[in-house]
C-alpha cells in the first residue's frame, strides 16, 4: 500500500510540473537613491549578518522620499544564492508578521525596493533575505536609527 | 448539483443490484494523471458499477480512489461555506454568490496531499466504443506533509510555517465540503474489451488547516480552513475485469 501510495504522489509530483529551484539573477546591480540635495533621507540602516541557511553581507537602509515614500537600499550585498528569495521588512528576524518586498533582484551589488503604504519601523525592524518556498531565512539586518 | 448525484445514485443501486443478477457489471481499475497550473494529481481508482436500464446505457456503481496532490505556491481561500457563500443550504451553495469580502489567501508553499476516499460513478454509453462518465469522491481521509504558507489577510501577511492537510473528507456539496475531494468528467474510449483510455475534466478540492496563525473572520470566529479549488485536464487508462 506504501508503495502504491509514493508512487500516486511521484506521478503527481511530475505532472504538477514542478517550478525549478528558480533562484535569484546573480548579475551584479547598482542601483542607488539619489541623496544629493536632501532628495533622500537617511532613517534607519542595519548590516547583514547570516542566516541558518544562508550567508547575506552587506546592509539595508530605509530611505525616505518626500512624505509618503520610503525604499529600501540594499548597499553592496553580496547573498548566498537559493530558491525564491524574497526581501522581507519583518517584525521578528523569523519572520512571522512581515511585509514582502518582492523577489530578491540579484545576489550581488546595490538594489533598491519600494516599500508600500507607511509601515510603522519601529515594529518592522527587520530587513530579511528568506527563501519563501522552504520557510528559510539567509540573512538579517536590523535596521537602527 | 453534487447531492443529486449521491441520491440518483441512492435510488439507483437497488435497481442496479437487482438488475447484475441478469446481466453485466463494469468493473474496472483505473489510473489518471491530470495537471494544471503548478498543481497536478495522480489517481488509481477501483470501481464497481452496475448496468442499468433497458438497454444497459447506463452504469452506477461505488469505487476506492487514491489520489496524489501536489503543487507549488498554490493558493488556498477561506472555506467554511458561511463564510465563502451567500447561502449555506445544501445544493443552492454550489451556485451562491461569493462572499469575497470574507475571504483571507493562504497561500501554501508546496502542497502535497494524498487521500483516500470511497467515490460514487455514474456512465452512459454512447455507442459501443464510446461513453460519457461522471465520478466524486463521498468520504474519506487525507494525509500530507507540513508546509510552510503565507496568510494575506488585509494586506497584512504573516508566515504559518505548520499548514497541513484536512484529515477527515465529506461530501456535503459546495462549500460545505469537508477536506479534499476529487471529480471528473471523461470521455471513454473502448480500446479493446480490456482496455479503454479517458479524456478527463478534474475538479479537485484540497483543504488545508492552520496552525499558528488563524484569520479572524467579520463575525469574530477564528478560522483555520482553506480551500483551494483547482480546475485540471488529464488522460486516465482503465482496465476492466470482465468483458463487456
Amino acid at each position: 500500500m506504501k508503495r502504491v501510495f509514493y508512487f500516486i504522489i511521484s506521478i503527481a509530483l511530475v505532472s504538477a510540473s514542478c517550478n525549478k529551484q528558480n533562484q535569484a539573477p546573480e548579475t551584479r546591480l547598482d542601483e542607488k537613491v539619489d541623496t544629493a540635495g536632501n532628495a533622500a533621507l537617511l532613517q534607519y540602516a542595519g548590516r547583514f549578518v547570516n542566516g541558518p541557511y544562508g550567508s547575506a553581507m552587506g546592509s539595508a537602509k530605509i530611505y525616505q522620499l518626500g512624505n509618503t515614500r520610503f525604499i529600501l537600499a540594499l548597499d553592496s550585498v553580496s547573498i548566498s544564492n537559493g530558491p525564491d528569495l524574497h526581501v522581507y521588512l519583518s517584525k521578528e528576524v523569523q519572520p512571522l508578521n512581515f511585509i514582502d518586498l518582492g523577489r530578491l533582484k540579484s545576489t550581488n551589488g546595490n538594489q533598491l525596493y519600494e516599500i508600500s503604504g507607511m509601515p510603522d519601523f519601529s515594529a518592522y525592524k527587520y530587513a530579511l533575505i528568506h527563501c519563501q518556498q522552504y520557510n528559510h531565512l539567509f540573512g538579517s539586518a536590523a535596521l537602527k536609527k | 448539483m453534487n447531492k443529486s448525484y449521491i441520491s440518483l445514485l441512492l435510488l439507483a443501486l437497488p435497481f442496479g443490484i437487482i438488475n447484475a443478477q441478469q446481466s453485466k457489471t463494469n468493473q474496472f481499475a483505473d489510473l489518471s494523471v491530470n495537471a494544471g497550473k503548478s498543481q497536478g494529481t495522480a489517481a488509481l481508482s477501483y470501481v464497481y458499477n452496475w448496468k442499468l436500464g433497458k438497454k444497459k446505457k447506463w452504469e452506477a456503481g461505488l469505487g476506492l480512489r487514491l489520489t496524489g496532490y501536489a503543487g507549488t505556491k498554490r493558493d488556498f481561500t477561506t472555506a467554511p461555506g458561511r463564510l465563502a457563500r451567500s447561502t449555506t443550504i445544501p445544493f443552492v451553495i454550489v451556485f451562491a454568490g461569493q462572499e469575497t469580502q470574507n475571504w483571507d489567501t493562504l497561500t501554501v508553499q508546496r502542497p502535497l496531499v494524498g487521500l483516500l476516499n470511497l467515490s460514487a460513478n455514474f456512465g452512459y454509453a454512447l455507442s459501443s466504443n464510446w461513453s460519457l462518465g461522471f465520478n466524486i469522491d463521498l468520504i474519506g481521509f487525507s494525509v500530507g506533509r507540513k508546509s510552510s504558507a503565507i496568510l494575506t489577510s488585509n494586506g497584512v501577511t504573516r508566515n504559518e510555517p505548520l499548514a497541513k492537510p484536512a484529515v477527515f473528507n465529506l461530501l456535503l456539496t459546495g462549500d460545505n465540503d469537508l477536506g479534499s475531494l476529487n471529480s471528473e468528467f471523461f470521455l471513454r474510449y473502448k480500446l479493446s474489451p480490456q482496455w479503454s483510455i479517458r479524456a478527463v475534466y478534474q475538479f479537485y478540492f484540497a483543504e488545508y488547516k492552520t496552525n499558528t496563525v488563524l484569520q479572524t473572520a467579520p463575525d469574530g470566529t477564528m478560522v483555520d480552513r482553506f480551500r483551494n479549488k483547482a480546475n485540471l485536464f488529464g488522460l486516465g487508462i482503465s482496465y476492466h475485469f470482465n468483458k463487456p
